[in-house]
C-alpha cells in the first residue's frame, strides 16, 4: 500500500530539550494510524513536528512525495493537513460558525462542506450562532474536529479526542472519526487504548521520543506483553 | 430575568464604577451653564477621539502581536508632519514622489529576486563554485554598494524644501502664508548637480541592487516556478509613474496648488495615513519581527525609535511649533458667520457654529469627533464582519492554531501593525489644524492613550473607546473648571483646579479604577 506520510529518523528540539530522538513511521493512505505511548512520550510533539509548529532539526518528513522539512507551517497545512489540537482548542472569541469559516482555504469551502459536517455533528447546526465560550466540552471537541473538515484535507492529525469526555460522547466522536476516515487519512493520538484499538488499523508506539514499535492494530491487541510494557494497561 | 441577575452580579463593580462616573459627569454638567457645557463636552469628545485613534491602534497591535509599540505617539506626530507637508508644500511632496517611487520599484520585484536566487543556488550546488558564505558576502557588498549609489544620487537630487534656519523660509512662515490664502510657491528646484537621466538611472540601480542583495541575505522560502509578466508589471508601473511625475513635476505641482483646499486636505490626510501604514509595515518586517522572542528588547527598540523619530522631526521641520491651516470647508468667517444651524454652516462654511449659545469651532469640536466615531464603527465592522477581523480575533487567542489552519499569521501581523500605525497617523493628521504641530505632540497623546487603555482595558476595543472618551472628558472639564471654579457646596469656597491637576486627574482616576478592577473597565480577566 502506498504511504501518504513517511517520517524518517525525525529529531525535534524545543529550546535546548531534545524531545524527539528519532521517530520513524509510515502512514498508509486511507487508514487510521494511532500514536500510542505514555504521557510525555512525544506524541503531541510528533504531530506538531509534522505540521512544522515545532520544526524538526534532523530527519525527513515526506507528505505526498514532498519533503516538509524547512517549510513554514501554514504552507504545510495548505498542502492538505488538518489539525485537531488536544484540549479542544477552539477560538473562544468567535462564534461556532466563524470557527468553521476561519478554516476556509478557498472561498466557499464552508458552504460546500456544511452538509457533510452537520450530518456528522447535528448538534453544531443548532449552536451555529453561539459564541465559543458557551459550548460544553463535547461540543467543543466536535467543533474542533469539524473545523479540520472544512478545507479539503487528505490528512487529519487528531490529538486526544476522547480526553475528558463522557463515555456516551466518546461513542459519538468515535463514530464521527470512523466516518471521516472514509475520505481522509487519520493520525490519532490517543491515551485511551480501548478507543484507539477500536478505531485504528495501524499503530506506532512512541517511548521517550523514539518510535519503538509499529504494526497493525490486530497484532497489537493480541500482544499483551507489548501493551503491558509500553502502555501499562491490559 | 435570571440571566439579567447573573450579568448584574458578575459585573457589579463595573456598573457601580460606571454609575459613579456618570453621576460625576452629571454633577460636572450641573456646575456650568449650557454654553460652557456644550463646548467642554465637545472638546472632551475631540480629545477623546484623537486619543482613541492612537489607543485603538496601540491596543490592536498589543492584542495580536503582544508588542508594546512605544513609538506609537511618535508615528502619530509623523503623520501630522506629513499631512502638513503635503497640504502646505505640495511642491515638496511632488519633488519627493519621483525618488520615492523609484526607490520602491526594486522591492516589488520580490518574486523575480527569489527566482534568481534559487537559480543561483542551483547552479552553485551543481558546480560547487558558490558555497553559501560568498553569497552572504555578496549580499552585504551589494547592500553597501547600493547605499553608496543612493547616497550619491539623492544628495544631488533637487527637492524644493523649506529652510529651518531662515525665518522667512521656515515651515511656520509657509504655514502662516498658506493660512492667509497667499500660498507662495517657491521656484521649482532644478537639476543642477546631476542630470535627470543619471538621477533616474542611479535611483533604479540602487533600488534594484539593494532589493536583490537583501533577498540574497535574507534567503528564500518560496520562489515562483516560472516568471511571467505579472512579476514585472508592478515594477514597470512604478518606473513609469516615477518618470511621469518627474516629467510633469511642474504642472502637477501647479495643479495641486490650485486645487480646492478641501480636496488638498483630504489628499494630505490620505497620504499621511498611507505613509503611516507603510512605515508601520516596514517597521514590523525589519525591526519588530526578529525580536518576537525577546520582549524586553522590543520595548527598548520602540522606545528608542520614538526618540529617534522626535529628533528627525526636529531636524527636518525645526523646533518651533506651527499650525496646519484648516481647509476652506471649516475656515469661513465672512457674513452669516458664526452659523446658527448646520444648513447655514454648509452654505457659508463657517469656522464656528452656535450651539446652545456656545460658539463651537466646527473643525476642532465637531469634525474630529465625527471622524473618531466613523473610525470606531469602521474598525469595529472590520473586526466583526471581515475575514481579516476573524483571523485577528482568533490570533489574539491562539496564534499557533491559526497558523495550523493554513493562514500566514506573519502577514496578518504586518497588516495589523500597518493598520494600527495608519490609525495613529490619521489622528496626527487630523490634530494638525486644531492642536498644532510640535515635536512633543506625540508624547502627550501617547500618555493619554496609555491612561485610556489602562482605564478601559488594554486589549479591549470598546474599552479603548470608553477609556479615551473618559480621559478626554475629565481633562476638558478640569480645564474648564480651572477657569470658572468649582463652588464647593455648603461653603463659600470656590476651588479652581490648577493646570497641573489636568493630567494628574486622569492618572488619579486610572489608579482608582485599577485598584477596583485590575483589568480595566472592559478588559478581560487574564
Amino acid at each position: 500500500m502506498e504511504n501518504l506520510l513517511e517520517l524518517h529518523n525525525v529529531h525535534t528540539f524545543i529550546k535546548q530539550y531534545h524531545i524527539l530522538q528519532g521517530v520513524d513511521f509510515n502512514v498508509p493512505r486511507g487508514t487510521i494510524t494511532a500514536l500510542l505511548g505514555r504521557n510525555g512520550a512525544g506524541k503531541t510533539t510528533t504531530l506538531k513536528t509534522i505540521l512544522g509548529l515545532t520544526p524538526p532539526r534532523e530527519g525527513k518528513i515526506i507528505f505526498n512525495a514532498r519533503e516538509l522539512k524547512g517549510m513554514r507551517s501554514f504552507d504545510i497545512a495548505n498542502l492538505g493537513i488538518g489539525f485537531v489540537p488536544e484540549n479542544r482548542i477552539i477560538f473562544q472569541n468567535l462564534s461556532v460558525e466563524e470557527n468553521l469559516k476561519i478554516a476556509e482555504r478557498k472561498k466557499g469551502d464552508y458552504a460546500r462542506k456544511q452538509d457533510f459536517i452537520f450530518s456528522l455533528f447535528p448538534d453544531l447546526k443548532r449552536l451555529i450562532h453561539l459564541s465559543g465560550t458557551n459550548l460544553s466540552g463535547g461540543q467543543q471537541q466536535m467543533l474542533a474536529i469539524a473545523r479540520a473538515l472544512v478545507a479539503d484535507n487528505s490528512l487529519l492529525l487528531i490529538d486526544e479526542p476522547s480526553e475528558g469526555l463522557a463515555p456516551v460522547l466518546i461513542e459519538s466522536v468515535m463514530a464521527a472519526i470512523r466516518e471521516l476516515s472514509k475520505t481522509s487519512t487519520v493520525i490519532l493520538v490517543e491515551q485511551n487504548f480501548l478507543v484507539a484499538s477500536q478505531l485504528a488499523e495501524y499503530y506506532v508506539i512512541i517511548e521517550e521520543g523514539r518510535s519503538v514499535k509499529s504494526g497493525t492494530m490486530a497484532e497489537l491487541v493480541q500482544d499483551k506483553a507489548t501493551i503491558h510494557r509500553y502502555l501499562g494497561a491490559a | 430575568m435570571d440571566n439579567f441577575k447573573v450579568t448584574l452580579r458578575k459585573n457589579f463593580i463595573l456598573y457601580i464604577t460606571l454609575g459613579v462616573l456618570t453621576s460625576l459627569f452629571i454633577a460636572a454638567a450641573q456646575g456650568m451653564d449650557s454654553k460652557d457645557f456644550v463646548i467642554t463636552f465637545l472638546r472632551g469628545l475631540a480629545v477623546g477621539s484623537l486619543t482613541f485613534l492612537v489607543a485603538s491602534g496601540f491596543s490592536l497591535i498589543f492584542g495580536l502581536l503582544h508588542v508594546l509599540n512605544l513609538a506609537h505617539g511618535t508615528l502619530y506626530m509623523i503623520g501630522a508632519y506629513i499631512a502638513w507637508t503635503v497640504f502646505v508644500r505640495p511642491d515638496t511632496f511632488v519633488d519627493i514622489l519621483t525618488p520615492f517611487v523609484l526607490l520602491l520599484s526594486g522591492f516589488v520585484l520580490q518574486g523575480v529576486w527569489a527566482f534568481a536566487v534559487t537559480r543561483i543556488r542551483l547552479a552553485g550546488a551543481m558546480s560547487k563554485i558558490l558555497p553559501p558564505a560568498p553569497l552572504k558576502f555578496a549580499g552585504w557588498a551589494g547592500i553597501l554598494l547600493s547605499l553608496l549609489i543612493l547616497f550619491l544620487t539623492l544628495s544631488r537630487y533637487p527637492i524644493g524644501i523649506w529652510d529651518v534656519t531662515v525665518f522667512a523660509q521656515s515651515p511656520g512662515t509657509y504655514a502662516f502664508m498658506a493660512d492667509q490664502g497667499t500660498r507662495a510657491v517657491p521656484p521649482v528646484a532644478i537639476f543642477e548637480k546631476i542630470s535627470p537621466a543619471l538621477a533616474i538611472l542611479g535611483l533604479l540601480a540602487g533600488s534594484l541592487l539593494g532589493a536583490f542583495s537583501l533577498t540574497l541575505l535574507a534567503g528564500v522560502t518560496s520562489a515562483p516556478q516560472r516568471l511571467t509578466w505579472r512579476h514585472f508589471a508592478p515594477f514597470g508601473l512604478l518606473v513609469l509613474l516615477g518618470i511621469l511625475t518627474l516629467a510633469f513635476n511642474e504642472s502637477l505641482t501647479a495643479w495641486l496648488v490650485g486645487l480646492n483646499s478641501n480636496w488638498l486636505f483630504l489628499l494630505s490626510v490620505v497620504i499621511a495615513v498611507l505613509t503611516g501604514m507603510g512605515l508601520g509595515g516596514l517597521m514590523e518586517v525589519t525591526l519588530i519581527r526578529p525580536l518576537y522572542v525577546r520582549h524586553i528588547y522590543q520595548i527598548m527598540l520602540t522606545l528608542g525609535m520614538s526618540v529617534i523619530g522626535i529628533e528627525i522631526v526636529r531636524a527636518v521641520w525645526g523646533r518651533p511649533e506651527f499650525i496646519m491651516p484648516k481647509p476652506a470647508l471649516f475656515s469661513g468667517t465672512g457674513p452669516g458667520c458664526p452659523a446658527t444651524t448646520f444648513a447655514d454652516w454648509w452654505q457659508f462654511n463657517c469656522s464656528t457654529i452656535l450651539i446652545l449659545d456656545g460658539r463651537v469651532r466646527v473643525y476642532n469640536e465637531i469634525f474630529i469627533p465625527l471622524v473618531g466615531l466613523i473610525v470606531l464603527v469602521a474598525v469595529w465592522l472590520l473586526l466583526k464582519r471581515s475575514r481579516l477581523g476573524m483571523v485577528i480575533r482568533a490570533g489574539v487567542q491562539d496564534r499557533e492554531m491559526v497558523e495550523a489552519l493554513g493562514i500566514n499569521v506573519r502577514q496578518v501581523f504586518t497588516l495589523v501593525f500597518a493598520l494600527g500605525v495608519g490609525l495613529a497617523a490619521l489622528g496626527g493628521a487630523l490634530a494638525g489644524p486644531s492642536f498644532g504641530l510640535s515635536y512633543h505632540m506625540g508624547e502627550r497623546v501617547m500618555l493619554n492613550a496609555l491612561v485610556a487603555l489602562a482605564i478601559g482595558g488594554l486589549t479591549s476595543y470598546p474599552g479603548a473607546a470608553l477609556g479615551s472618551v473618559i480621559v478626554g472628558m475629565i481633562q476638558q472639564f478640569m480645564i474648564k473648571y480651572g477657569q470658572i471654579g468649582i463652588a464647593i457646596p455648603f461653603t463659600e469656597i470656590i476651588f479652581k483646579p490648577s493646570p497641573p491637576i489636568v493630567p494628574a486627574s486622569t492618572i488619579l482616576l486610572m489608579v482608582i479604577i485599577l485598584l477596583l478592577m485590575p483589568n480595566g473597565l472592559l478588559g478581560k480577566k487574564e
